[in-house]
């Protein structure tokens, strides 16, 4: 049979890499023990343990199957919303997560140089109070500031910022600069809200502009989304590459790199020349509408044509069927948006789009919000006063970036300058800087810069390669977290298995090092149950109860849809910005034109596999069983022009660095891009699987900022390919 | 065909997405070693020149054939065909002769090498999860799989469901079921959007191979018995003759030194 993952091929990736390993063989025998007393295992302790995956953030619900006190697969919950039911191939493959044979269960020191990777076991005694004498002396020497805190999306990271924040330094990196900034920051200068929800159920038209979650998978999104194409949903597919969901569009745009704001700027213009726009959500939601529509009316469809390499025919058409399926027409405001330094306004214009189709209350609504005043908290002390300004330049250079989500790569380059004033440690939990940021050169000396370095993980990550001191976490199957607020319901995470080795929950680390640190009174909790108790305690609902159903229901109605607030400074959905005229940038989108590669060069594209997440799930043997090899796409024609064949080695290399990888000649990619997957080209060797496997984007990626959201554009990286 | 009542799968090309949720599913819940698995990605995948392209991809496992040929080509009945739709395959019963593996028209069996005889099953191939439908559950595939490509239940409704699908959405699909027939039926349909053989499918009549090969076997004893009777006519008459030439040879050598001789 001609195939994808043909027999032949399967045994060549999988042999390679692993030998035979059964899953089973490994499995500690022992199931936790709160899960044995609360009455979900029978009389010979099998059955179902409700908790949450952590495999990605879209956190669905699972139950860990249990069979003689082992757990022995994991299922979606169909009482959870993110789930239903369902979990992709990272869901599926979480126990091998938890049993990798690369797993760091104890604490480590290190011996060697930084990243020579020799390490000495540590008991948590001797590490906690060496990671407590460095952060001291920092704190003394420089002041709080000079320590930097990372941590990504995480149910922890409310104790982590606890930490962070009782000791006092105003620097925090998230990795949402990496990611979705754009996404959030024009959602709240256009809705007043980070990131609405959205349905699929009465859609007629949708516009995924790079949002590919037939590859990306969010379960439940994805789900919806299949479902409405099977419905006959007329699904607009716009990317360089063809994705699979591409391939599952009706339409797929090829369009060229960083002119999608020119692509829904030509639509606005159609919808609004031709008056195709809902009239009452404009005149009763919507502020500055004759300013857009005075703004917009140079972009016809005739001017984006030769910038988008879309025809204007073909903008015109969908223009009009998108104001036809109005309001049931959804132009989807994409996820990872740090594309270009334009990436901001593109995530304008669409959410203006949303706005003069008038889907709110049929696609779009409000989100539920992670957080909620229902649920219950330790006591907690006022914080010392930060007087320092933050290193990524929130809010002094970036006004309008949200401090809990900061501007990451900005925090790097100041600790590279020195400016304001130099950083000297970095406390890092479950998050990749070496794989994540662009110019990884550039991050490595950062970390040469720094006096002390301690990471949180539950492998040998490569910046725990590069760490003082490594604190093992256990993983999601082996601790509580934090309750988490989905709709009306609070889930529950909650050890299935006994934590293996010495490996410890984030909330037992972060309150032993904070005691230590004389900060005892900010983690007011003797335990992980004890913090879970008093989360529930305004509810009068037991931890028994909640961990025998893996959530509680909330007392009050659902987000009411029908009388939206929109929390912006006209109380309007704002199609032109107050807060954007106000800080000297456009407040209607314009255009900006991207930077583009000069003759010879390729724009570098990256995008999810639906067998990873992010850079911390090659090491997972059965992710890395059903993987394809991880190679270089290049356009068949543009390979052949450079004499270039299927499984050369070629050299790519940007400005910033080059790297080696064998090439993936496809027609599924623009003849002037190259497509590289993210999170490999792992410099960790305690990574025996995903270590020598393909190459790193970060090698390559330059850093820009755009000076509205701080995202980071990573599609404005040009490189040249070569053969070696 | 369709009063067959077995537990099957329906397979839509047209909602899988290649993700392999099925694959890692299956793996964990029959404990597949790491260089093994019971479920393959077959199909042409990318299809077309940029920027006119289609993808056609399926994911397969064990048919399990309504007349399954590995069974009737097994010589120590290592399987048996459940009335509930599974072909289950029985390791102790095994000899590794690899038959089935020769018999499958869906390249489904599969040999393990590296095992010797006292390692018990050579042979892997999908159960569909007996262990989880004994007890009310869905196969591990059907049951993760996040855009419904995958269903599981009883035939005739799934038939019916199939071609439901194919009179409302005529333009989406190819007009075939296939397995519906193919084979002798099969319990994993397939509905497409493209040729099935792009989808690695062989061509199969409605007769299974298991009839004809059987025809084939039902002969067998008698031709061998036949065949077996005209070798030894012709054994014995070639040794007949033979001996006749013996003896005339051995007639011409007590004459033939003495020719030499002459010369």
């Amino acid at each position: 049979m001609p195939s994808t993952l043909s027999r032949r091929d399967f045994l060549k990736i999988s042999g390679a890499a692993v030998g035979a390993l059964v899953i089973g063989e490994f499995l500690p025998p022992w199931v936790a023990q709160a899960a044995r007393s609360n009455g979900v295992l029978d009389a010979s302790d099998s059955g179902y343990i409700p908790s949450m995956c952590e495999m990605c953030v879209w956190r669905c619900g699972l139950l860990a199957k249990v069979d003689a006190g082992r757990v022995v697969k994991l299922e979606g919950n169909p009482d959870h919303p993110h789930s239903n039911g369902k979990l992709c191939p990272r869901g599926q493959s979480g126990l091998m997560n938890t049993y990798d044979p690369d797993r760091v269960l104890t604490p480590l020191i290190r011996v060697g140089k930084r990243g020579q990777g020799l390490f000495r076991k540590a008991s948590w005694e001797e590490a906690l109070d060496l990671v407590t004498q460095n952060m001291l002396d920092i704190k003394q020497k420089y002041g709080p500031e000079a320590m930097l805190f990372s941590s990504t999306h995480n149910l922890s990271q409310v104790q982590f910022e606890n930490l962070l924040n009782a000791y006092g330094s105003p620097n925090y990196g998230t990795q949402r600069s990496l990611c979705f900034n754009a996404m959030i920051v024009s959602n709240l200068t256009t809705y007043g809200m980070e990131e609405p929800n959205r349905k699929y159920d009465d859609l007629k038209y949708i516009i995924l502009t790079g949002r590919n979650l037939m590859e990306a998978i969010s379960t439940s999104e994805t789900s919806a989304l299949s479902q409405a194409i099977d419905r006959g949903v007329k699904v607009v597919t716009l990317d360089p590459r063809f994705t699979k969901t591409a391939a599952k569009s009706a339409e797929w745009l090829p369009i060229r790199p960083g002119t999608d704001l020119a692509f829904h700027l030509a639509l606005i213009n159609v919808i609004i020349t031709e008056g195709l726009y809902n009239r009452n959500t404009v005149l009763n939601q919507t502020s500055g509408f004759d300013q857009l529509a005075a703004a917009v009316t140079q972009y016809t469809p005739e001017w984006a044509a030769p910038i988008t390499e879309i025809p204007a025919e073909t903008i015109r058409r969908i223009a009009h069927e998108f104001a036809a399926a109005a309001p049931y027409a959804l132009a989807h405001n994409g996820w990872r948006t740090s594309n270009f330094v334009n990436s901001f306004q593109t995530e304008r214009a669409i959410a203006i789009l949303n706005a003069l189709a008038g889907n709110w209350g049929v696609a779009m609504f409000p989100a539920s919000g992670e957080e909620s005043g229902v649920l219950g908290a330790p006591p907690q002390p006022a914080y010392p006063r930060v007087s320092a300004q933050r290193l990524d330049g929130v809010p002094w250079k970036y006004p309008f970036v949200p401090l809990k989500i900061g501007v990451f790569q900005e925090l790097r380059e100041a600790a590279l300058s020195g400016t304001p004033y130099q950083a000297h440690g970095w406390f890092i939990a479950r998050q990749n800087p070496a794989m994540s940021l662009p110019d990884r050169g550039r991050t490595l000396e950062a970390f040469a810069k720094m006096d002390f370095i301690t990471t949180v993980d539950i492998i040998m990550n490569d910046t725990s390669w590069f760490s003082d001191v490594v604190l093992p976490e256990s993983s999601y199957l082996e601790r509580y977290d934090p309750l988490n607020i989905v709709g009306n319901k609070a889930f529950l995470r909650q050890p299935v298995i006994e934590p293996q080795g010495e490996a410890r929950s984030a909330l037992w680390i972060y309150k032993e090092l904070g005691t230590r640190l004389g900060l005892g009174d900010f983690f007011q909790y003797s335990d992980e149950e004890d913090y879970l108790k008093q989360q529930l305690a305004p509810l009068g609902v037991s931890l028994d109860q909640v961990r025998q159903k893996g959530y509680v229901d909330l007392p009050g109605e659902g987000p009411d849809f029908t009388e939206p607030i929109w929390n912006t400074p006209s109380t309007k959905i704002e199609l032109f910005s107050t807060t954007l005229d106000k800080g000297g940038f456009a407040a209607v989108p314009q255009w900006e034109e991207p930077l583009a590669p000069a003759p010879g060069q390729f724009y570098l594209l990256t995008g999810k596999v639906a067998q990873s997440t992010q850079f911390a799930s090659q090491n997972n043997q059965l992710l890395n069983k059903y993987s394809d090899e991880p190679r270089l796409w290049m356009n068949v024609a543009t390979a052949k022009s450079l004499g270039l064949s299927e499984n050369d080695l070629v050299e790519v290399a940007s400005t910033a660095g080059k790297i080696h990888i064998k090439l993936e000649a496809t027609q599924a990619i623009r003849p002037d891009c190259v497509y590289l997957t993210p999170g490999y080209g792992h410099l960790s060797k305690g990574l025996t699987v995903a270590y020598g496997l393909g190459a790193s984007d970060s090698d390559l990626h330059l850093t820009f900022t755009d000076p509205i959201s701080g995202g980071q554009a990573l599609s404005q990286t040009f490189v040249t390919v070569s053969k070696i | 065909m369709t009063d067959i009542q077995h537990k099957t799968f329906l397979f839509d090309a047209t909602r899988c997405i290649d993700c392999r949720a099925c694959m890692v599913a299956c793996s964990v819940e029959n404990k597949i070693p790491m260089n093994k698995t019971r479920i393959w990605v077959a199909g042409v995948g990318l299809k077309g020149e940029f920027p006119a392209l289609e993808r056609a991809s399926m994911v397969y496992h064990c048919m399990h054939c309504n007349e399954p040929d590995c069974l009737s080509a097994c010589p120590v009945g290592a399987y048996s065909k459940r009335l509930d739709g599974p072909v289950i395959y029985d390791p102790k019963k095994c000899i590794g002769c690899r038959y089935c593996m020769n018999a499958c028209p869906f390249g489904v069996p599969h040999f393990d090498y590296d095992k010797g005889l006292i390692d018990g099953a050579f042979i892997d191939k999908c159960s569909m999860c007996t262990q989880r439908i004994d007890v009310g559950l869905e196969p591990a595939c059907m049951a993760t799989c996040p855009t419904g490509a995958l269903m599981f239940g009883e035939r005739d409704e799934l038939l019916k469901y199939a071609h439901d699908r194919l009179t409302a959405q005529p333009a989406r699909y190819l007009n075939h079921v296939y397995g519906e027939s193919e084979n002798g039926g099969t319990s994993y349909l397939i509905l497409s959007h493209v040729p099935f053989k792009e989808l690695g499918l062989p061509e199969l009549s409605s007769t299974p191979v298991r009839d004809v090969s059987e025809a084939v076997m039902g002969v067998t004893i008698p031709f061998a018995l036949g065949w077996g009777a005209v070798l030894t006519g012709t054994a014995v008459g070639v040794h007949m003759v033979n001996k006749k030439k013996e003896a005339d040879a051995q007639k011409l050598e007590t004459s033939e030194p003495q020719a030499e001789e002459k010369k």
